[in-house]
């Protein structure tokens, strides 16, 4: 895929904030060589390990009896990397891992805890898995190891397999992010707070079907990730696509859907704020945006028409009417319909006559 | 936001917003710039739309707004996806567009939609209304395959006919819609993320908006037409299909139990060579036993009973447990333990009452004992108090009607498709 697809740019952007990152993809289209590539463009070990051929000891530690106890001793890919401090922990092919087996890994994905080994925090967790309709002898993640990663998408189309065919497969990019971005995450996390306060029923909110199950679902520690990939996407100046594969990534579809519409809606100017200060007023660029806020502020006079409210909403429409006769002739229409008793008609009235009388909605 | 060179546009969007309320949103969010030259309107996946002014003159502003309506109903619909899944080729793209002008035209033309020239409808592509542009589409297919050369001297010849004489007198063999529609990428067009192209995600939380105005409008009866309220509930709440649930479930029961995977001293550990002295467990894995216990009561349809078993033969089939599995039949009595090689040798008895106890507890007394018993009814049957100890069930409801399972058990709901 090329390297500003959105789902390698979400790869790059949770390997640098070293969130624990898992691809879903079709047995074959080049996840394993995505993620080789990778750290050989950034020069870091690849350290790959494939769970379905493992025992649960090869992550919980061998046990080995010394003089007065039992260690717990790491295997040798977990050492290398320890030595190295930084470098990439490849899981491949999780979702064919033996649940026993899973729950091992539990430790190694969040807390990068092999046997009595700490892994550096510099070490980024890669996994990648086939779902499980496709692998021969698939399982579906558990829960709480699902709950543990970010989950991106890894779909091919022809245009990008034809690309690699001809010129070679490009690496995913690691942004580089900035020293101090750690700093936005407390805005981000603000964000996600005051979302939750608004939906707390997305708090936590475990999969109730099996299918669902193996995929990202909300939890108090998945939104903590969404928020920390949302400062890392916007320090390392990702595209919008990439930024919301990962929070779908981590709370799951749904939520991550409800909280990016919150976060949209949020830029919209708050009606009342406007029908108390009407020169204020800057309309939304885009025509929907502009739709919802002058909507937003012909309803809220709608329902409370005072004179005052009734000419300061029509001093809005004045504002938007040169710019978006057509937008602001819609709220136009609700204002009309509720001209309280005592208001003088406004001047603005006529700006829209000839929109109107264009689209033949107003009789001549 | 204002006519960026194409007169009557707004004239055009807001006798839109007016007559279709409940797609406001859509309409205004799309960007629409001229584009002088091109002789049609059309639009991409990224919400741009590109009108030429000189044909858009000659419209009323009724006739833009619907245009503009349409587009945007194409967008909803997400025709230009739905073509690359469909396989459509390049060389049949004008057939799907065709055939997607109908799913939309079907409804929105009775409830005011003022196009130019003539619009597709079903009966144009001889199909009912109310289907779906795949299944048009096909239908096109059929008929182009058909041995009989004659038919297209008829109305389909104006699918392969571009000379600009037959145009607006064949219905829909006037525009070129676009990518937003056929999804056959455009040359010059300009990638995603510029010139004012909606991202992805943008688009996407667009159309939700859409699919909640329209459902909002919807509450009042009779003011959204019945398609685009189709389309708005199974865009929020789509339908997962019940193959991939009972599949997920399926694995699941039988990873419970095969994937206990347990420590065992029968054999010794691979890892032994370190421990010394210590004697290290291995690990094991059982494989599980499974049953099937089919509800062959005459309240059940027969078709719907030997899909599903397939499909549940077929799924332990790829979990390697296809020697494992045994049906057992079960109305009130519970017949024989049946082997059985194809799904269609199950015989539905039709006795009067059902009890799917009896079936439960007769699976409980085959030996060896399922580990995971796969309980196929409609649901009008007394079920156990409490689980059967030591077995995982697995319910498929069939039918839309069926009455729930009991909280214990882990049901999925079959519908015919």
């Amino acid at each position: 895929m090329s390297p500003n697809h959105p789902a390698v740019e979400a790869l790059g952007v949770a390997v640098a904030a070293r969130v624990p990152v898992l691809l879903w993809g079709a047995p074959g289209t080049g996840k394993t060589s995505a993620i080789r590539a990778m750290a050989q463009a950034m020069g870091l070990p690849c350290e790959t390990v494939i769970a379905s051929i493992r025992e649960p000891s090869d992550f919980a530690g061998l046990p080995i009896v010394v003089g007065d106890g039992v260690r717990f001793a790491p295997p040798a890919w977990a050492r290398r990397l320890a030595e190295a401090g930084h470098g990439l922990l490849f899981l491949d092919e999780l979702s064919t891992a033996p649940p026993a087996v899973q729950a091992a890994l539990l430790r190694v994905v969040l807390e990068r805890v092999v046997g009595d080994l700490t892994l550096p925090d510099a070490v980024a967790v890669v996994a990648a898995a086939n779902p499980p309709e496709q692998a021969a002898d698939g399982w579906d993640l558990s829960a709480p190891l699902a709950n543990r990663l970010c989950h991106l998408a890894w779909q091919t189309d022809a245009r990008s397999v034809a690309d690699g065919l001809a010129g070679g497969w490009a690496a995913p990019v690691v942004p580089v992010l900035p020293d101090g971005w750690q700093a936005e995450e407390i805005l981000s996390r603000g964000l996600v707070a005051a979302f939750l306060h608004v939906r707390p029923a997305l708090a936590c909110a475990p999969p109730s079907d099996a299918a669902s199950a193996g995929r990202g679902w909300p939890s108090p520690r998945t939104w903590e990730m969404a928020a920390r990939l949302m400062a890392a996407a916007g320090a390392a100046g990702t595209g919008d696509d990439a930024r919301s594969a990962l929070i779908m990534g981590a709370v799951g579809e749904g939520p991550g859907v409800e909280f990016l519409a919150w976060l949209v809606e949020m830029d919209l100017p708050d009606p009342e704020q406007v029908l108390a200060d009407p020169a204020s007023f800057r309309l939304p660029e885009r025509g929907d945006r502009a739709y919802a806020a002058l909507a937003a502020i012909a309803a809220a006079v709608a329902a409370d028409p005072t004179p005052a409210r009734w000419t300061a909403g029509w001093q809005v429409l004045g504002l938007a009417a040169d710019a978006a006769p057509d937008v602001a002739a819609v709220a136009a229409r609700v204002l009309a319909r509720c001209r309280p008793d005592g208001a003088a008609l406004p001047a603005e009235i006529h700006l829209f006559a000839p929109v109107l009388r264009n689209a033949g909605l107003l009789q001549a | 936001m204002s006519d960026r060179g194409i007169e009557g546009l707004a004239a055009a969007r807001l006798w839109a917003a007016t007559r279709f309320p409940y797609l406001a949103t859509g309409v205004f969010g799309a960007q629409v710039v001229a584009d002088r030259g091109s002789g049609t309107v059309s639009v991409d996946e990224s919400w741009r739309m590109r009108a030429d002014p000189e044909l858009t003159a000659a419209w009323t502003p009724a006739q833009l707004g619907s245009v503009l309506v349409h587009h945007v109903c194409h967008l909803l619909r997400t025709h230009g996806e739905r073509a690359q899944a469909a396989g459509v080729r390049p060389d049949e793209a004008r057939t799907w567009v065709r055939a997607a002008d109908a799913e939309i035209n079907d409804d929105l033309v009775p409830a005011g939609l003022d196009l130019p020239g003539r619009p597709v409808l079903p009966r144009d592509l001889r199909a009912e209304d109310g289907l779906l542009a795949e299944q048009y589409f096909d239908g096109i297919r059929r008929a182009q395959r058909a041995p009989a050369h004659g038919a297209k001297g008829g109305r389909e010849a104006g699918d392969q006919d571009r000379s600009a004489q037959s145009e607006g007198e064949t219905a829909g063999a006037w525009l070129d819609c676009g990518s937003g529609a056929d999804g056959m990428p455009r040359p010059g067009q300009q990638p995603d993320g510029r010139g004012g192209a909606l991202p992805r995600w943008q688009a996407e939380l667009l159309r939700r908006q859409v699919a909640q105005d329209v459902m909002a409008h919807g509450k009042q009866p009779g003011t959204v037409p019945a398609g685009l309220l189709r389309w708005a509930e199974e865009f929020l709440s789509p339908k997962v299909n019940w193959r991939v649930l009972l599949a997920a479930e399926l694995r699941r029961a039988v990873a419970e139990v095969a994937g206990a995977v347990d420590y065992s001293y029968r054999r010794p550990s691979r890892r032994s060579a370190v421990a010394g002295q210590v004697v290290l467990p291995a690990l094991r894995r059982p494989v599980p036993e499974v049953a099937v216990v089919c509800d062959t009561s005459g309240s059940m349809t027969a078709d719907l009973l030997a899909m599903v078993l397939a499909e549940v033969e077929g799924l332990l089939r790829t979990l390697g447990l296809a020697r494992q599995v045994r049906v057992l039949a079960c109305d009130t009595a519970v017949g024989p333990a049946q082997r059985v090689n194809s799904a269609r040798q199950v015989q539905l008895t039709g006795g009067g009452g059902t009890d799917m106890g009896a079936g439960i507890r007769a699976a409980a007394a085959l030996r060896p004992r399922p580990a995971v018993t796969v309980v196929l009814t409609d649901g009008y049957t007394p079920w156990p108090a409490a689980a059967p100890k030591g077995m995982r069930i697995v319910v498929g409801l069939l039918g839309a009607q069926a009455p729930d399972a009991p909280p214990w058990a882990r049901a999925v709901r079959v519908e015919p498709d």
